[in-house]
């Protein structure tokens, strides 16, 4: 940001879906078993929500677009001796290392919905007896891995489903982590342009 | 005036971005279960309709998208077109007041008269007598060719003002409707 004292926050959209993303992950990790119906519907619209944030970055205003935040390896190591440096540089969008954490976010987002649909199938597609049958099958893999679905279950989907959300998970905390000691660096609270309100 | 305009705007784009993400997540399942369809029954009538149905939310979603952009950018606009009209009266002021050779007194006393005070409350605003602020005054318009406060003021406003300006509000006024 050239303007520096326009201290400006996230436009709707963007702390819209930042929130939906990060409550539909809360749910799907804490609250939902993996595999039932509520875990699976969350997933879609957590997609749902995600494809949205993507559009935005091709349409939305000027700081959610990707190309006010591109992947740059070499900006992040600049970022980085400007930290070592003890010098700020005020960011009209997400700072380069910032920007990193969002793609490899997304990134792992991508697989994780991408084995979850491969493994729960589309909604319809399987029937009525179908779908306990998953949470059954489930059940059964972990137990002596010998249901029907069990190697589905157990079959490389599920690993990499598994990896993906564990990963996510502490991709997660170095974001918070990030902002926090970017936020005490800079001696504002980067995290209050998130929240709902204000302009 | 341009703060209330401004919000309203935020407040619309607010709104707007919730019903374009539930609009999302409406076209994403539909998608999905279209996608399903598709799958277990092959292309039917029925189905080709859905389709067109899931598509058409999916334009719905982009076009509403497009427009809580514009909504933001409106009211950003509004909030620059104002930073940038400050900073012009701003120049314009210094630039007027350095060529009438104000002293630094009188232009502290002719800046409050410009923003609309009247010599009681300049006196007391710079806690002086009214009497000095009223002398003051008098030299501030001798140099500056005027023989009111209003004409003081106009003095600005006229540079201000497009002359087109004037033209169009008579035209529209003139105008049908």
């Amino acid at each position: 940001m050239t303007d520096a004292p326009i201290r400006r926050r996230w436009d709707p959209l963007v702390k819209l879906t930042h929130w939906s993303v990060a409550f539909a992950l809360l749910a799907n990790a804490l609250f939902t078993e993996g595999g039932s119906s509520a875990h699976v519907w969350i997933g879609y619209a957590l997609a749902g929500i995600l494809a949205l944030r993507l559009l935005w970055g091709l349409v939305g205003p000027e700081e959610a677009r990707f190309r006010a935040f591109p992947p740059s390896p070499a900006r992040a190591v600049a970022h980085v001796r400007e930290i070592a440096a003890g010098k700020t540089t005020a960011h009209r969008s997400h700072n380069p290392l910032g920007a990193l954490m969002v793609y490899a976010i997304w990134g792992t987002m991508l697989v994780i919905i991408g084995t979850g649909i491969g493994m729960a199938g589309l909604p319809s597609g399987y029937g009525a007896d179908e779908r306990p049958a998953i949470a059954a099958g489930m059940q059964a893999g972990e137990e002596s891995g010998e249901a029907a679905d069990g190697e589905r279950e157990e079959g490389p989907l599920t690993e990499v489903h598994e990896a993906a959300a564990n990963l996510l998970y502490a991709l997660i905390l170095l974001h918070i982590g990030g902002v926090v000691f970017e936020s005490r660096r800079q001696r504002r609270n980067l995290a209050l342009a998130m929240l709902p309100g204000g302009r | 005036m341009v703060s209330e305009r401004k919000e309203r705007l935020h407040r619309k784009a607010a709104m707007m971005a919730i019903v374009v993400a539930l609009q999302a997540l409406a076209a994403g399942l539909f998608l999905i279960d279209f996608m399903a369809d598709v799958a277990s029954e092959g292309w039917t009538g029925h189905l080709i309709a859905e389709g067109a149905a899931a598509t058409a939310l999916v334009v719905a979603v982009i076009v509403g998208a497009v427009q809580v952009r514009d909504l933001i950018e409106q009211a950003r606009q509004d909030n620059l077109a104002v930073a940038l009209a400050r900073r012009v009266v701003a120049d314009l002021i210094r630039l007027r007041f350095a060529e009438w050779r104000l002293t630094a007194a009188e232009a502290d006393v002719a800046l409050f008269a410009i923003k609309g005070a009247d010599v009681a409350e300049i006196a007391r605003l710079r806690g002086a007598a009214e009497g000095t602020v009223r002398a003051q005054l008098t030299r501030i318009y001798a140099k500056a060719g005027v023989s009111s406060h209003s004409a003081l003021v106009a003095q600005f406003l006229e540079d201000l003002i497009d002359p087109d300006l004037a033209v169009a509000g008579a035209a529209v006024s003139a105008g049908p409707a």
